[in-house]
């Protein structure tokens, strides 16, 4: 066994993956470890793919759910022989497992051998670490331009491109497919601006009749690099860009950013906090699944449940204007707790909200589930099998429409989950009717969760006291010197976590939202990458329409419910 | 107000071209007329692309209702639109696709810019956001805020009203310098301030003052020759 993995502490390596892989890489692991409860396993290039299989098909392990593939650029950092990194995290059902795998590339020979073999939803993955970090995956069918444009020079998060560097496009372009010769089939372009796209992504179709028989899609058309930025924002700054990522339920981003900052400082919130936080994140659930649903049907040419249930958004839009001032992007958390307590009439307006939720549930219900023309129109159509699902990395509603039962608000609690009692839907066909029930039923045990958490909300501060995590009262501020002190260092040098690497996770409205942060010690994180639900959901949209109707192709997009700043961040 | 009722005189804008208070004959312009037309029956094309589209919907469900100020036929044409609504980041990788569908409008057109994003990139200086729609489209009305609120939106749709009324439109992009700026030296802060320091120094070479400082006039004596 190498000397790396004995210097591991021996219930580190106890755990089954670092087991498995050490027993059957041997040497070939060079470090394993435990920072936070994340494991990490380090192996040699020639090891990478040979290791995700094993994490993958090895029976005791079975890491089946693709979550992430990213790369760091670590320029000129003491303590790293080689300047990149890709890392991989998966996640295994059956076990409630989360495992991160490393391996280090030189510069000179950025080169590392494709996953897509192993995990189909690794494709994009690896594009996008070749477009932003010019790391090349042998073996990978189309190694293009996946965020940026064509006239792109350079690969911008690597840490010598300036953040704003910017290169015009003159051309777009124009053709994703080809036509076939000698056939009369039709290219069709749906999106970027299109109706049906709800936001900025593009795919492109080839029919023959109105059948669709070769699809591709593209993204990147709302990549306003949120990781560039945020190495270049402290810890707290980040917070107001987490709320445009999934701009539909704002809260739960920032809530996913504050608990995994949190987990990387080791400052838990205060109870108080963190059940207001609880009730903010099932409202913005309830919202984006208003969204989803509503605007979904729209696409379809039912208009009246859109105008029905958006009432109950605006009753929402007020309780957090009342809590923080903003009604969409609301950056009330902070890393420790929220910013502000809630306001005195906040348990009446959370009953209000709920009754106009019940409200417009119901005649949403009336208006669609039993509709035949939306039956006709959903039943059967965008088929996604299980396994499937977890190969794309697909999470949240739509990984639950396809039979699996995974919720992170269950297996993995956070905030207090496991105090409340919730039910968590699954379906079993996984087309678009069952990802439309899932949402319907998310939403009244969303409404369960906000009435039990409303019922106990405890009394207290509603931000941690650590003086290195959180800004003293304003009256101690004025009063002491020792609170002036922590306030002026705090505003000075901002959070300073320790070194170390995190991957902290949430169950956001779509599903898993990951974000991935790696701490050098300094006030900003050196490398933040966000895991969106959408990405690897998106990418299996162009397999899941070829074959059907360009109708379908409509209906099956907004049930997946693809948010274009999640999306390419 | 039925056109009907304003040749009948009954609900008379006095500030149309020879209306006569109550009285039964109306002379106008046709071109007067035109105008009012236009602007009780905007035809919004949203373009919506990020976190503004949703307050977007906002404003054209149930609550706030643009069907009030006659601008509720959301076309997602723009051949039959006639006031763009850019409403979001526009990323470089899109600007082309703005620049076409805004040439795809008929004339007279008009565009709100929705947010800071539009307007002026927001507080995404990066490297892939265009810093402003009005590097390559005209903008009528720019409205400030992340997002802003529909209030906002509801001033921005009458300030077009004014607009059309007035026979007003932008005709060319008013940023049209900016196109691919700011550069790595403009934004980019290590980097500006590294320009900064070679430009002092040079000016200290040349015997100047650092470019920026205020000059200040030193006042002669005022001796008592005026208050004494």
């Amino acid at each position: 066994m190498a000397s790396a993995t004995a210097l591991a502490p021996p219930e580190v390596l106890a755990k089954p993956a670092a087991r498995v892989l050490s027993e059957t890489l041997g040497d070939r692991v060079l470090s394993v470890s435990d920072f936070r409860g994340d494991l990490a396993i380090t192996v040699t290039r020639g090891a990478w793919v040979e290791a995700a299989r094993l994490l993958k098909d090895h029976r005791e392990l079975d890491f089946k759910l693709f979550l992430d593939l990213c790369a760091v650029d670590y320029l000129d950092k003491p303590g790293y022989p080689e300047r990149y990194e890709v890392v991989l995290h998966v996640y295994s059902v059956s076990t409630k497992h989360h495992v991160r795998l490393k391996t280090q590339l030189p510069e000179a020979d950025a080169k590392l051998p494709t996953l897509i073999g192993v995990y189909r939803g690794a494709n994009w993955f690896e594009r996008e670490a070749w477009d932003l970090y010019g790391i090349v995956f042998d073996g990978h069918p189309n190694l293009s331009r996946l965020l940026t444009h064509d006239d792109f020079v350079g690969h911008p998060m690597r840490k010598d491109y300036p953040t704003a560097k910017r290169h015009v496009l003159k051309v777009p372009k124009e053709f994703l497919l080809t036509v076939p010769e000698n056939s009369e089939h039709v290219l069709i372009n749906l999106g970027p601006s299109h109706p049906a796209m709800h936001g900025t992504f593009r795919a492109q179709v080839l029919l023959d009749g109105e059948t669709i028989t070769e699809a591709e899609a593209e993204i990147g058309y709302m990549h306003r690099n949120f990781e560039k930025m945020a190495e270049e924002r402290t810890y707290w700054q980040i917070i107001p860009y987490t709320d445009r990522l999934n701009y539909c339920s704002s809260f739960m981003n920032g809530h996913g950013w504050a608990l995994a900052v949190e987990k990387l400082l080791g400052v838990p919130a205060p109870p108080r906090a963190e059940a207001i936080r609880v009730i903010l994140s099932e409202f913005s659930r309830i919202m984006d699944h208003i969204v989803a649903v509503s605007t979904n049907v729209v696409d379809l040419g039912a208009i009246t449940p859109f105008f029905v249930m958006f009432r109950a958004r605006e009753v929402i839009y007020e309780l957090l204007e009342a809590c923080c001032g903003a009604r969409l992007t609301v950056s009330y958390v902070r890393i420790g707790g929220l910013a502000q307590d809630v306001p005195d009439d906040f348990e009446a307006r959370c009953r209000k909200a709920i009754e106009s939720v019940k409200d417009v549930w119901k005649q949403g219900h009336e208006l669609l589930t039993r509709n035949a023309i939306f039956q006709n129109r959903f039943r059967d159509v965008g088929v996604m099998p299980k396994d499937e699902a977890l190969d794309w990395g697909w999470v949240g509603p739509c990984l639950r429409g396809s039979g699996v039962d995974y919720d992170i608000r269950k297996d993995q609690p956070y905030s207090g989950y496991e105090q409340y009692d919730f039910d968590v839907p699954i379906a079993t066909t996984g087309d678009c009717f069952d990802r439309y029930l899932v949402r319907m039923e998310e939403i009244l045990q969303s409404l369960r969760i906000i009435e039990q958490a409303l019922a106990r909300l405890p009394k207290g501060p509603v931000i941690t006291d650590d003086r290195k995590v959180a800004l003293p009262p304003k009256s101690e501020v004025y009063s002491n010197i020792e609170s002036l002190m922590n306030h002026f260092k705090l505003v000075y040098d901002g959070i300073l976590p320790p070194p170390g690497e995190v991957y902290g996770y949430t169950e956001g409205a779509n599903g898993e939202l990951g974000f991935y942060v790696v701490s050098d010690g300094g006030k900003h994180p050196w490398r933040l990458k966000v895991r969106p639900p959408c990405y690897n959901i998106y990418q299996a949209y162009p397999h899941m329409i070829k074959g059907g109707l360009i109708a379908d192709a409509v209906a099956i997009i907004g049930g997946l419910n693809v948010v274009a700043g999640e999306l390419d961040r | 107000m039925g056109l009907l009722d304003l040749f009948k005189g009954k609900y008379v804008d006095p500030t149309y071209p020879g209306v006569h208070a109550g009285g039964n004959v109306v002379t106008t312009t046709l071109d007067s007329v035109i105008k009012w037309g236009r602007r009780s029956s905007i035809w919004p094309m949203p373009f919506g692309t990020a976190c503004c589209a949703i307050e977007f919907m906002a404003l054209s469900a149930s609550h706030y209702d643009i069907a009030r100020f006659g601008a509720e036929v959301l076309r997602f044409s723009p051949r039959q639109a006639d006031l763009m609504f850019v409403a979001g980041t526009i990323p470089d990788k899109l600007g082309p696709v703005l620049k076409t569908i805004y040439d795809q409008m008929p004339e007279p057109k008009w565009v709100i810019s929705m947010g800071v994003c539009a307007s002026s990139g927001g507080f995404y200086r990066s490297y892939h956001v265009m810093q402003g729609i009005d590097e390559i489209i005209p903008v009528d009305v720019y409205v400030p805020g992340c997002p802003p609120s529909p209030e906002g939106l509801l001033a921005a749709i009458m300030k077009i009203q004014d607009r059309i009324k007035n026979g007003e439109q932008a005709k060319e992009p008013q940023g049209a310098h900016r196109v691919g700026a700011p550069g790595d030296g403009a934004i980019d802060r290590r980097a500006r301030r590294q320009f900064w320091a070679q430009d002092d120094a040079e000016q200290k070479r040349a015997g100047k003052p650092p470019r920026g400082v205020l000059q200040l006039r030193v006042l002669p004596n005022d001796t008592d020759e005026q208050h004494g």
